[in-house]
């Protein structure tokens, strides 16, 4: 446990050298700015009452989150872009020669260097996505003086949604010691993918027949990680303090991500370096 | 004791698609005594690499089994007992050298006191000190060898794998690395010596092995492996007179190689004997007698081309 803490720390160490956070912040700052810069322009007053004119409590609360949930769903998403992006290179770095000779030479075992690095990376992003968003949070919830306190779990579903397309990116990682691959194939299950077989899949529900195709698109639905539903539903229902609904999702995502982690921790061990 | 034990290794690397093989040791017995500095020698894609990999399990053998301190390979444990300085290393450029020193130190199980007390010394040893807080990436690449060696010994290793540790090394700075390796050895540490500079092999190791396309072609003392065993160097008071000469020359294969030095190529110490009475039946005055070695390099070279006429054949 001590080693993979320790590979996690550096990589935090690695992310503050290689200016990702220092990126990542200066891009929320940007943003944050700009959220309270056309905040203190506009009159929310009039906005909430358009959308709520007979004025009751609770549906004033509910347009609040409405807002908060409009202005930082492509924020999440541009997070995610950006966070698969800034750490794509952790492995392959950690993996290029002269690296990985010295730390193999050390009592460590490839599995605790895995288990170190992948959570380092996913730390990494944690601590950045936590900035932008409680950044956000604050900004909207001293406006509308309304505090959402369930929005910030909207953190958590993010960073979860990284840690399985992270795996992918750790995969190719060690399968072709590039970052490129792995990214691309992230890019994909989340952009392209993962939307598309969701609504394949709702598409075909409403149909008779063509039991093989449904079969089919099932099966890939199931195998594959939901980031579209995690992204989208369960993000909203959790951030306005909704139950999560339909668990399967988080569930079949959670274990696309340990067999992905498994399957890398099987290449790392049979690999010559 | 021995240190290493390596039992018919073989390594074959294959390509992707298993189209191309590429045999890097074909089986490969050797033994390294605990407490010896051992040089393990050969051209550029002998295997000299590859050995040190299986040894410590950042590759794996095709076939056959190693040992290490009386232990199988593969247990990252056992890595607590050793040191490695790998060819070409690379330190996270962001940290400074102290910090690099620490974060292998806290890998090796160090921590705290102890591990920056170690860090101290081993900076001190490798004449670092002064540029402990610099960072790594601004180091020159003798600064990256030093650093390398003390990363190396950071654990108090008994048994240290160098490959070329005195890659980009001024001689100066040689000296003081094989100072280090000697001072190792009285403490009874195991030193694995791979380099490409023989003459540093020759002054430090107690044994020698050539590898050469994944063979173990000769193995022995350096000693053993430069000694020309019946060519002598003859150094006389006077220069031998021209008609003595001309006798001794063709009776024992005696020829001058400047004014009072002469070299004789003998069958056996019989004939050395007889040699050396008939000389001083002549009353030559003999001030010495040598037995000639040739360097490690030339004995290097005459092995490695001689394996490569047999490969030829």
């Amino acid at each position: 446990m001590n080693n993979i803490l320790i590979i996690s720390w550096y990589t935090l160490r690695e992310a503050f050298a290689r200016k990702v956070f220092i990126f990542f912040a200066a891009i929320s700052v940007v943003f944050l700015i700009g959220l309270a810069v056309v905040f203190s322009l506009i009159n929310t007053d009039s906005i909430l009452s358009s959308m709520n004119p007979s004025g009751d409590k609770i549906v004033l609360e509910q347009a609040i989150i409405q807002i908060q949930l409009m202005i930082t769903a492509p924020l999440s998403n541009l997070c995610l872009l950006l966070a698969i992006f800034s750490s794509a290179s952790f492995i392959p770095i950690m993996l290029e020669k002269g690296n990985i000779d010295l730390l193999l030479s050390k009592p460590i075992s490839r599995t605790q260097l895995l288990l170190g690095k992948y959570l380092g990376g996913t730390l990494v992003v944690f601590i950045n996505i936590s900035f932008l968003i409680l950044g956000a949070w604050i900004i909207i919830s001293l406006k509308f003086s309304y505090w959402n306190l369930n929005f910030p779990i909207v953190i958590l579903v993010i960073t979860f949604t990284f840690s399985i397309l992270y795996s992918v990116v750790v995969l190719f990682g060690i399968l072709f010691r590039s970052s490129v691959p792995g990214m691309m194939i992230a890019y994909f299950i989340f952009l392209i993918l993962s939307p598309a077989i969701h609504f394949i899949k709702l598409q075909l529900q409403t149909l008779t027949g063509k039991e093989v195709l449904k079969s089919i698109v099932d099966g890939v639905y199931y195998f594959i990680p939901k980031t579209s539903e995690l992204m989208g539903t369960i993000n909203s229902n959790l951030g306005q303090g909704k139950p999560i609904g339909d668990v399967q999702p988080v569930l079949s995502s959670f274990l696309f991500l340990i067999l992905t982690l498994f399957f890398c921790d099987y290449l790392l061990q049979k690999k010559d370096f | 004791m021995n240190a290493i034990e390596v039992t018919n290794i073989s390594k074959t690397y294959t390509s992707f698609f298993r189209k191309h093989k590429v045999n890097a040791l074909i089986n490969l017995d050797l033994a390294v005594p605990a407490g010896s500095i051992f040089g393990l020698l050969g051209p550029n894609g002998a295997g000299k690499t590859t050995l040190i990999k299986i040894l410590l399990s950042i590759c794996f053998q095709t076939s056959g089994t190693a040992k290490i301190l009386n232990e199988n390979t593969g247990n990252y444990k056992l890595k607590y007992r050793i040191g490695y300085l790998p060819e070409n290393h690379k330190f996270p450029s962001y940290l400074s050298g102290g910090e690099a020193l620490k974060y292998f130190g806290k890998l090796s199980g160090l921590d705290g006191l102890r591990l920056d007390k170690k860090i101290d010394e081993l900076l001190e040893l490798v004449k670092m000190s002064q540029w402990k807080n610099l960072k790594v990436k601004a180091y020159s690449k003798g600064m990256m060898q030093r650093l390398g060696i003390a990363q190396a010994l950071i654990n108090d290793p008994e048994l240290i794998f160098l490959d070329e540790p005195t890659d980009g090394v001024d001689p100066i700075g040689r000296k003081e690395i094989r100072d280090i390796l000697l001072n190792l050895k009285t403490k009874n540490k195991t030193v694995f010596l791979n380099s490409h500079l023989l003459s540093e092999v020759e002054m430090v190791s107690d044994r020698v092995a050539i590898l050469n396309k994944g063979k173990l072609i000769r193995e022995g003392t350096v000693k053993e492996l430069t000694e020309k065993k019946h060519e002598y160097l003859f150094e006389f008071e006077n220069k031998i007179d021209d008609e003595i000469f001309f006798n001794l020359a063709t009776q024992f294969n005696l020829a001058q190689i400047r004014d009072e030095c002469y070299t004789a190529l003998v069958i056996d110490s019989a004939e050395l004997n007889k040699l050396i009475d008939t000389l001083r039946a002549k009353n030559l005055f003999i001030k010495e007698i040598i037995q000639k070695k040739s360097s490690l390099e030339e004995m290097f070279i005459s092995i490695i081309n001689e394996a490569e006429k047999k490969n030829n054949l």
